[in-house]
């Protein structure tokens, strides 16, 4: 917008020419608010938030963390649904593979898929019952409905279809496929024209897929295994830092607040548990709430019972020490911040103005203490996952079929001389969040913290 | 000076208690007890629990702890020695040694590289060399100790034979190396940071450039003028390193198979031989006491801004 600069500054202009500015009544109507703002050149102020987030973005290497930090979340989150394996799942016939590497199984029914459109091998199936029982099954593939029934239970066979074949449908032992695939016999199944009854869903796969990061002494598939603990290792760090966060700032506010022979009494305790090597009474707490946990869980197995129950006691335990132990830090730096801010004078004029001490927290405490907050909890979630996977190394945090990157790591170390790669995944993963992690911490410091501001 | 120091030996004899207190009730509330076995009839476990008076009330056993433990009397063991005493097997039999010797030459290998790699990068700062410490901090205090000695471990020892698989009793030169290297790492690079951040602070410092002008060689300029004044946040992050070399400790000893006294600890907790949680517990928790203890003493020592007797703030 054309700012007529006469109008707003007629002193500036040449006295003897004032004649000539033709100023009508209307000149000297108050400015509107459009035009007010018209006259303020550069931009509009900047919200605390919005400077931050522009800090931020412009501190590449925080960025980058960032970016990879997605990247773990996208592994441990999605991963795991694009991947036909499960954390829990074990293959028989395929254990103790290196990575990328087919069992021999595997490597004659990938030779056979050559040979067919499309197979379900029963000895790639998870669990210890490898076989199709008998029945009645029907196969929904390439727009076609196969229905069979089956007289006797499958073993150690692959059920192929080859849609152009005068018999669709057929079965080949797994002893009679030879290393090009090709296979010596197969006995037709005789298919029927419509799904019986009852019939039970078999889905055909075109490929196998390979064991990326190999697979552990059970035939677990390890790639599965290291989205799964991830996203436990992930889930743990996220949700103690909350907890450490809601009782650390709440018991550091009321002592900041409350001041004199409470704020004292309550930072002696603060102290104390300070000064507590936490890691001797972490391991006693492990061991003593792992077994009550576990009745307590198998008694509830409904509402917070079963979601606390699905994370079983290891995991809870955890929170639970984090909830003991860990705020302390949090309670110091809330209520450093609180005692600070308490002296500020625009809190002073609060008081003096009347506000109530909701308001004062709400309106003034808070918005100068969440810089502090938000660094302090991201900071909170490494160190969380550090700890639990410290826990799991031991052997007491997670235990199998569920995972953790430590316990990953953990499981690794007995086989560390022939498949020291089951190591090195889930360590360098562990290693790259907790990275990210502190990157991001130390962006949102430089960003948030507005006494380092230019 | 001497009314702090007072003050702080009866604040840590009172978290001692505590910690007592705690360790206490936490390992009786331990399902199972030291006694239970499949061979064990339930009249046995009756008479192991009368002989060592765990039948008497938790309340009175807590009380004959403290009692003997002021006396110096640590008890005997339950069930991994059963009947030896645990002050013999922590001290005689050199689990308390090797556990110091440990987390000493881990602390003085941060010391001595940290600190000094931290003046070089702050004075060299945005060389190459600055930049090349930056990374190696940064990952180095990301990466777990039990990563990092598990990967020494499969490299040098079971990939290269360079070194012991097993470090044993500590008898060789060569076994110390994995353990302390794994245990320093991250303190030596946290260190590092923290003294490069310290020491820009003192270096951008008017007495720094007054010192400049007037002539002060280099080395005294960093040495004396700069490193002193940085090193103030750099001991108060002692205590907490001590700490965190004896937590490191329980990994380094069950990785490297060095039975020490943070070994002993896990074990002693799975074998619920309740003195022997308690005296590991209340030795390492003391030790940790102690040693904040000092770095406060020294840490007023080396500020003479810092009052003795104001309260933190």
């Amino acid at each position: 917008m054309k700012v007529n600069f006469a109008k707003l500054s007629p002193f500036q202009v040449d006295p003897e020419k004032i004649e000539a500015l033709n100023l009508t009544a209307a000149d000297f109507e108050a400015a509107t608010n459009e035009e007010k703002e018209s006259v303020v050149y550069r931009h509009k102020s900047v919200s605390y938030w919005r400077d931050a987030a522009r800090r931020f973005r412009s501190n590449t290497v925080s960025m980058v963390a960032l970016f990879v930090f997605i990247l773990c979340l996208l592994f441990a989150f999605l991963g795991p649904k694009l991947i036909p394996y499960n954390y829990s799942d074990q293959y028989r016939s395929s254990q103790k593979l290196s990575s990328m590497q087919y069992s021999e199984d595997e490597q004659k029914v990938v030779a056979l898929s050559g040979h067919c459109d499309a197979f379900f091998a029963t000895v790639l199936q998870p669990g210890s019952l490898t076989a199709i029982k008998k029945g009645d099954y029907f196969i929904d593939y390439g727009g076609k409905t196969y229905a069979f029934t089956l007289k006797k239970a499958i073993e150690k066979a692959v059920l192929a279809l080859d849609a152009d074949a005068e018999a669709p449908l057929f079965v080949v032992k797994m002893s009679d496929i030879n290393e090009d695939g090709s296979f010596d016999k197969s006995t037709p199944v005789e298919l029927s024209e419509a799904p019986a009854e009852g019939a039970s869903p078999i889905r055909l796969s075109t490929g196998v897929f390979p064991h990326v990061f190999g697979t552990d002494s059970s035939g677990r598939d390890l790639m599965a295994r290291t989205m799964f603990g991830a996203q436990v290792s992930i889930i743990i760090g996220i949700v103690a830092a909350i907890i450490v966060l809601i009782i650390g700032s709440i018991y550091g506010a009321i002592s900041g607040l409350a001041g004199g022979a409470v704020d004292f009494v309550m930072m002696r305790v603060v102290e104390l548990i300070y000064s507590i090597p936490e890691v001797l009474i972490v391991l006693l707490l492990q061991v003593v709430l792992t077994d009550p946990l576990r009745t307590w869980f198998d008694a509830h197995k409904s509402g917070i019972g079963a979601i606390l129950g699905d994370l079983g006691p290891g995991i809870v335990s955890i929170f639970i020490t984090f909830a003991l132990l860990y705020w302390v830090t949090m309670a110091r730096i809330v209520r450093g911040q609180v005692l600070q801010l308490k002296k500020q004078e625009f809190v002073t004029a609060a008081v003096a103005l009347g506000a109530s001490g909701t308001r004062i927290i709400r309106r003034h405490l808070l918005p100068n203490a969440v810089g502090a907050l938000v660094i302090t909890t991201c900071l909170q979630i490494p160190s969380a996952i550090f700890l639990e996977s410290f826990l799991s190394f031991l052997g007491l945090g997670v235990s199998a079929p569920m995972a953790s990157l430590g316990s990953l790591c953990s499981d690794a170390l007995a086989t560390i001389e022939l498949f020291p790669d089951r190591l090195i995944y889930p360590a360098v993963i562990l290693t790259i969040i907790v990275l990210s992690l502190n990157l991001i911490g130390d962006g949102l410091r430089d960003a948030l913290d507005p006494r380092l501001k230019k | 000076m001497v009314s702090y120091i007072l003050k702080r030996i009866l604040a840590a004899v009172a978290t001692l208690l505590v910690i007592m207190a705690v360790t206490f009730f936490l390992m009786n509330a331990i399902p199972g007890n030291p006694f239970l076995s499949e061979k064990a009839s339930a009249h046995a476990i009756e008479l192991a629990f009368k002989k060592y008076g765990l039948d008497q009330p938790l309340i009175v056993q807590f009380k004959n702890y403290v009692f003997n433990y002021v006396r110096g009397d640590l008890g005997v063991s339950l069930k991994m020695q059963e009947g030896t005493s645990v002050a013999d097997i922590i001290f005689n039999q050199g689990k308390f040694a090797r556990s110091i010797k440990l987390g000493l030459a881990a602390l003085a290998l941060a010391v001595v590289i940290g600190i000094p790699l931290g003046c070089i990068a702050a004075y060299r700062r945005g060389s190459w060399l600055d930049g090349f410490l930056r990374v190696m901090t940064t990952v180095g205090v990301a990466v777990p100790t039990f990563v990092l000695a598990t990967l020494l471990l499969a490299f040098l020892a079971v990939k290269l034979s360079w070194l012991p698989v097993k470090s044993g009793e500590l008898t060789d030169f060569k076994c110390y190396i994995m353990p302390v290297i794994s245990l320093s790492f991250y303190y030596t690079c946290y260190l590092a940071k923290l003294t490069r951040t310290s020491m820009l602070d003192a270096i951008n410092q008017d007495y720094i450039r007054t010192a400049r002008a007037k002539g002060v060689k280099t080395g005294v300029l960093v040495l004396k003028h700069a490193l002193r004044n940085s090193l103030i946040p750099v001991i108060t992050y002692l205590g907490p390193v001590i700490a965190g070399i004896i937590t490191g400790s329980f990994v380094v000893e069950s990785t490297f198979q060095i039975p020490g006294l943070g070994k002993y600890f896990v074990q002693s907790v799975m074998n619920r031989d309740y003195p022997i949680i308690m005296a590991t517990t209340v030795i390492l928790s003391a030790l940790v006491i102690i040693m904040n203890l000092v770095v406060d003493i020294a840490y007023k020592l080396v500020d003479p801004r810092i009052s003795l007797t104001a309260k933190e703030g």
